[in-house]
């Protein structure tokens, strides 16, 4: 039959793949450090297929991280589909579904490989859902080729012996581009992949500096109450309280709140993390002491500071005595229906749910304004890491370098010499057409370097030297400026990139590296896994209630108890932790 | 005889035959899973890998938490009270909707009763938020209209468990109330008549011919529902608590949900579901014990 | 003891009969008591209905109440144009075209054999307890979902009907009911030489009929609201059952780490009308069974069975 002879081929092909391996790895053993950090120029050059071959060494088998498997291999893996990729890509793209599409052609035609999905689930990949179907997918003992986990489940795999060591794989066919990108948020995404001194899997980079917080103001009411933008947190609580006061919506009723707030406490949008970084307080993330020993940031007396403030706030009558049993989609209806004007949040915040307010009323405008401190110095932005997603590979699968290639080329085909950005990243008719691909690794800064771009064709008023997606974003701001019903819609982007926008500050907190990063990045300790939920419960709850009126002292009590119930015992191998990734 | 009563008996095992097989296959198998109560399980390894073997450290695990005593205080008094009004209202409601003469509005409020079933809490949770708001929401309006000081239904710690069970009750009961009717409607009407003729009234043919022909209905459930004494309702007390109320409102079922969020802690959750499986053996096994012992009732 | 209940003990003897206007209070009180009970239950799925035709704008301000604001079919010609939704709603039409046949018919099966008395039917109790003991005990998650998957079910209508195929609940309520069936019916029936199975299918189920209308609405009703086998079973979303698709837009918002993908997400699933709408019509054809079975609840089927 002809699978039969296919086999065979497949085996010898095999065999001769891994004797080059073999020997590539003996000769590529020294210069492995010097590679990541090489010249742009370089790497440019290195990452188109012809360029290859001569790059590497001079060796004729060269691992070529864009060649062709012939003949062509099956992958499995597994994945979601988003609510966006069933809609906007899917619906809108004919002839193209899950299985084929624009990126499995082009994986299949330039890498020769095909990829099979062993399942999909509806839904984002943080969902229940989504990680149950992972977990039996797991305890059921038949993994696809390659799939995407969790720190979690990554820690688990790798201790069961479950997958692949990829600390070798990864430095021969990950291409200098691939290598660039994924190391540019630090060392942090590898740190968490790499277990016993090897890495386990490949980190999804995800950008923490997308995690930065910033105070959402609406400015028409700003005008109307006659306030400057904050430069301190006496600024803000002055806002916060005009907002509540003086009848900004002009409806004669003392209906509006100062400041929005979720029972959640935490978030991306209506979070109070940025409120509390204006006291230097960093809660929830673990913070490098003085003594260079990591800290975590909940329980500092800065916090019982920030939480003071709030409670005074709530008895003056500047928040919402309801927030406590409000979630975020409640509170966007506050914000949608003009009740609320002051807000902490990520960029996105405008798409989300600040675009509603404006849907609601033409004449409301926002605008994002750099978090404060409370003397107006310099403010650090707490974030947390943001890499959750980790490439894992089954042991003994056939070609286990198979997702580095695949990795190689979706950053070559939207951000490599080759690419085409039109195509495969964010064509006008289908935004997100890029999430069909499998994996997604991306320029974690790629959306600041866009505004930085957009920024300086908008100083030397030329954009017509833009490509790819700040191109794709500038026309987006044009939209809007136009005035028509369309360019309406995307008033949430001039928001993100225009002149005033969330990004330009994004811009400014790198430059003046304001940024506080959660140090703590493995997977969660053993105590973490017995305590955290019951330290965070008790957290919460108390912080509620503390704003809510309950004493300060609360706070005194709740740290004494964290520390008894866990948390010290948290902190210790956090610390333990910590020292081995400085080894 | 024997060989009649063989003949008559043969048809009986293989009709439940087919059930069986399903039972031993659906059910059985998996049962096996109960292990995993004992391990320190992690998928990755399998379900026949090497799992470690942790004897009652997961049991005592969640006993040692430190708010064990309280959720499971809050998960016994919620529950209670909606195992005793959920057997109670349904009962209420079927006699009443039973003394309507009026077909159509019979029907019609059989029918809408039980539409609140059919929303989910995620769906029903934001109604009620919008609809309990102390500043805001209509039921405070009312209270407000009375001269009543407005009540945080969703926010205070001593009114949550009232909310909670009074909103299970209001989604259930419609539902709850079909099996009672259908008990009704096989009581014989001539019993009916024959009270009539003899002069009742209709509380009396209530008490002693409705009631009495919805008992074993009544007994069933309320033996069944023990089993339940433990789930508070999940969905629902997700859906509407918050830090607030944690203290009045974390129950078993949601505690463990978040103990387990972190970290697949399997072998947690599935001591907790047999920890909850044997209080419900023992307090139904009591019930069919009793209900033989003293009614010579045997409720299966 | 079964049958009691057709002999009330304490049948009436006092009390007389005061005919006409009085006792009309009664049910005047009784009637208007009962509707606005139903009107409260009707609320929550007006407002529903009035979200799904209101403009999305006026839905996420909270505007709307009990009436469509901005009254627009704009989420119903979204929802009509979704394939995905009808072709979710044809895998659980076809579940419950399965599911519930399977359910009753097992569940005659199993109650009739358990509802003989004990030394009708040795071994009853063993199998009482046998079957009983399912409710209580479970395995959990993952061996519940390698027997499915062992068994080459995974992906399949198969996967949705059998592992349920056995509703204890039901079976327990059956045999009750079928305990009630008067004795002489049973025995004239065997005088006639009928065996086991024809006096199960012509004496018992004719008789039952609102209790097996009551578990078959019971039956469809849990078929058409399970979401989560659908989840995990499912391979393909195409292959859902229509709550499991409807599950992943009727989520909470979580806002712990959110990209930018997430957040165009959020602002398709998060839309109030495209929710309600799909909510609507997705509990619209089971809402309509229950009407429908109500005309097997009729009073007086035992009288006309014994006469007949």
């Amino acid at each position: 039959m002809e699978s039969k002879s296919g086999k065979k081929r497949l085996v010898h092909g095999l065999a001769l793949l891994m004797a080059t391996a073999l020997v590539l790895s003996a000769c590529s053993g020294n210069g492995k450090s010097g590679e990541a950090s090489g010249s742009p120029s370089a790497q440019t050059q290195q990452s188109s297929p012809s360029a290859s071959g001569d790059s590497a060494g001079g060796n004729e088998t060269a691992i070529d991280p864009l060649g062709k498997y012939d003949p062509p291999i099956e992958v499995t893996t597994v994945r979601n589909l988003s609510d966006v990729v069933e809609n906007n890509v899917l619906g809108v793209l004919k002839g193209e579904t899950l299985e084929d599409n624009r990126w499995s052609r082009l994986y299949e035609e330039q890498l020769g490989i095909k990829i099979k999905y062993d399942w999909v689930v509806k839904g984002n990949p943080e969902s229940d859902q989504y990680q149950q179907k992972m977990n039996v997918t797991l305890a059921s003992g038949e993994l696809p080729d390659f799939l995407p986990v969790n720190a979690i489940q990554l820690k688990q795999l790798a201790e069961s012996d479950m997958i692949e060591d990829m600390t070798d794989l990864y430095e021969k066919y990950a291409s200098p581009l691939l290598k660039d990108i994924l190391s540019q948020e630090g060392s942090g995404p590898f740190d968490a992949a790499t277990l016993n001194g090897k890495l386990m899997a490949v980190p999804q980079v995800e950008p923490s500096i997308e995690r930065a917080m910033f105070i959402w103001v609406r400015t028409d009411w700003l005008e109307k109450v006659g306030l400057q933008p904050p430069k301190t947190m006496a600024d803000v609580l002055a806002i916060a309280k005009a907002f509540s006061e003086n009848d900004p919506d002009g409806n004669g009723k003392k209906d509006t709140v100062g400041l929005g707030l979720t029972k959640g406490l935490w978030g991306g949008s209506m979070g109070l993390e940025g409120f509390m970084a204006g006291y230097k307080a960093y809660p929830n993330i673990w913070i490098e002491g003085p003594d260079g020993k990591l800290a975590f940031g909940s329980i500092q007396p800065e916090v019982k500071k920030a939480l003071q403030v709030l409670q005074d706030m709530m008895k003056n009558g500047q928040l919402d005595k309801e927030f406590g049993i409000k979630d975020g989609g409640k509170v966007a209806e506050d914000i949608t229906a003009g009740k609320l004007g002051l807000e902490y949040g990520e960029q996105w915040n405008s798409i989300w749910p600040l675009q509603l307010n404006k849907d609601n009323d033409p004449k409301a405008q926002w605008r994002a304004f750099p978090i404060v401190t409370e003397d107006g110095s310099k403010a650090m932005v707490p974030e947390k890491f943001s890499t959750t997603k980790f490439f894992a590979v089954r042991k003994g699968a056939k070609h286990p370098e198979a997702v580095i290639k695949l990795f190689n080329m979706h950053v070559e085909k939207n951000w490599g010499e080759t690419a085409e950005f039109d195509k495969y990243y964010a064509p006008k008719e289908a935004e997100s057409v890029w999430q069909l691909s499998p994996v997604t690794p991306a320029p974690p800064k790629k959306n600041v370097t866009a505004f930085r771009e957009i920024d300086a064709a908008r100083k030397a008023g030329d954009f017509s030297k833009l490509t790819g997606e700040p191109k794709t974003i500038q026309e987006k701001i044009d939209l809007y400026n136009s005035g028509s019903k369309e360019g309406f819609a995307v008033w949430g982007w001039e928001r993100i990139y225009g002149p005033e926008g969330s990004m330009g500050i994004t811009d400014q907190y790198d430059k003046n590296d304001q940024f506080l990063i959660d140090k703590f990045v493995g997977a969660p300790t053993p105590t973490m896994v017995e305590r955290k939920a019951t330290l965070e419960k008790m957290q919460n709850e108390t912080f509620v209630k503390i704003i809510l009126g309950q004493s300060i002292d609360e706070f005194d009590k709740f740290v004494a108890d964290w520390k008894k119930l866990g948390g010290d015992k948290i902190t210790q191998e956090v610390n333990e932790w910590y020292a081995s990734t400085k080894k | 005889m024997m060989n009649g009563k063989m003949r008559r008996e043969l048809p009986l095992h293989f009709m439940i035959v087919p059930g069986l097989l399903f039972i031993a296959v659906f059910s059985y198998v998996p049962m096996a899973g109960i292990v995993i109560a004992f391990q320190k399980f992690i998928p990755a390894r399998g379900l026949f890998g090497h799992q470690k073997w942790v004897g009652w450290d997961n049991f005592d695990y969640v006993m040692d938490l430190p708010s064990f005593t309280q959720v499971l205080w809050n998960t016994l008094y919620i529950s209670s009270f909606k195992l005793v009004l959920g057997l109670v209202v349904p009962i209420v409601f079927a006699i009443l909707l039973n003394e309507l003469k009026n077909e159509v509005v019979k029907r019609s409020v059989q029918t809408t009763i039980y539409l609140p079933y059919f929303l989910s809490w995620v769906v029903l949770g934001g109604i009620l938020i919008d609809l309990l708001s102390p500043s805001t929401g209509l039921v405070n309006q009312v209270l407000k209209s009375f001269g009543l000081e407005p009540i945080f239904f969703l926010g205070d710690n001593k009114w949550f468990p009232t909310t909670l069970i009074v909103s299970d009750i209001w989604k259930n009961f419609g539902y709850g109330t079909i099996v009672y009717l259908a008990a009704i409607t096989g009581i014989d009407p001539g019993l009916y008549e024959a009270a009539t003729i003899d002069g009742a009234n209709r509380w009396k043919k209530a008490w002693h011919i409705t009631l009495p022909g919805m008992r074993m209905v009544i007994v069933l459930l309320s033996v069944l529902s023990l089993g339940q004494l433990l789930n508070a309702g999940f969905d629902q007390v997700f859906n509407l608590y918050s830090p607030q109320v944690y203290e009045s409102g974390d129950i078993l079922d949601t505690f463990v949900y978040r103990i387990g969020l972190l970290d697949a802690q399997y072998g947690v959750a599935t001591a907790v579901g047999f920890f909850k499986s044997i209080v419900s053996f023992i307090l139904i096994g009591s019930a069919y014990f009793f209900a033989y012992r003293f009614a010579k009732y045997r409720i299966f | 003891m079964p049958g009691s209940s057709m002999k009330p003990a304490a049948a009436v003897q006092s009390g007389s009969w005061k005919a006409g206007k009085r006792l009309d209070w009664f049910a005047a009180a009784n009637t208007a008591f009962l509707i606005v009970v139903a009107l409260l239950c009707v609320l929550p799925l007006i407002h529903i209905i009035a979200v799904s035709f209101s403009s999305s704008t006026a839905a996420s301000a909270g505007y709307v109440k009990l009436w469509p604001v901005d009254f627009t079919f704009a989420s119903y010609e979204f929802t009509a144009g979704r394939e995905g939704f009808w072709r979710s709603m044809l895998v659980s039409l076809e579940r419950i075209a399965i599911g519930t046949p399977l359910n009753l018919l097992l569940t005659i099966m199993i109650a009739y054999p358990l509802s003989k008395e004990s030394h009708g039917f040795r071994f009853r109790l063993v199998y009482a307890w046998v079957f009983f003991l399912t409710m209580l005990f479970h395995g959990g998650l993952i061996p519940w979902y390698i027997t499915i998957k062992q068994l080459g079910l995974l992906d399949s209508i198969w996967a949705l009907v059998l592992p349920s195929a056995v509703p204890i609940f039901s079976v327990v309520l059956l045999l009750n009911f079928f305990r009630e069936v008067p004795k002489e019916l049973e025995e004239s029936a065997v005088i006639d030489g009928a065996n086991q199975w024809t006096t199960l299918w012509r004496i018992f189920v004719p008789i039952s009929k609102p209790a097996i209308a009551t578990l078959a609405l019971f039956s469809m009703v849990e078929h058409w609201n399970s979401w989560f086998d659908g989840l995990i079973l499912m391979g393909n979303p195409e292959h859902y059952p229509l709550q499991s698709f409807i599950q992943t837009i009727v989520i909470q918002l979580n806002f712990g780490s959110m990209s930018r993908e997430d957040v165009l997400n959020l602002t398709l699933i998060s839309d109030r009308t495209l929710k309600s709408s799909q909510i609507f019509l997705g509990s619209l054809p089971i809402l309509a069974a229950y009407p429908f079975l109500q005309k097997y609840f009729v009073k007086g089927i035992v009288l006309g069975s014994v006469k007949g």
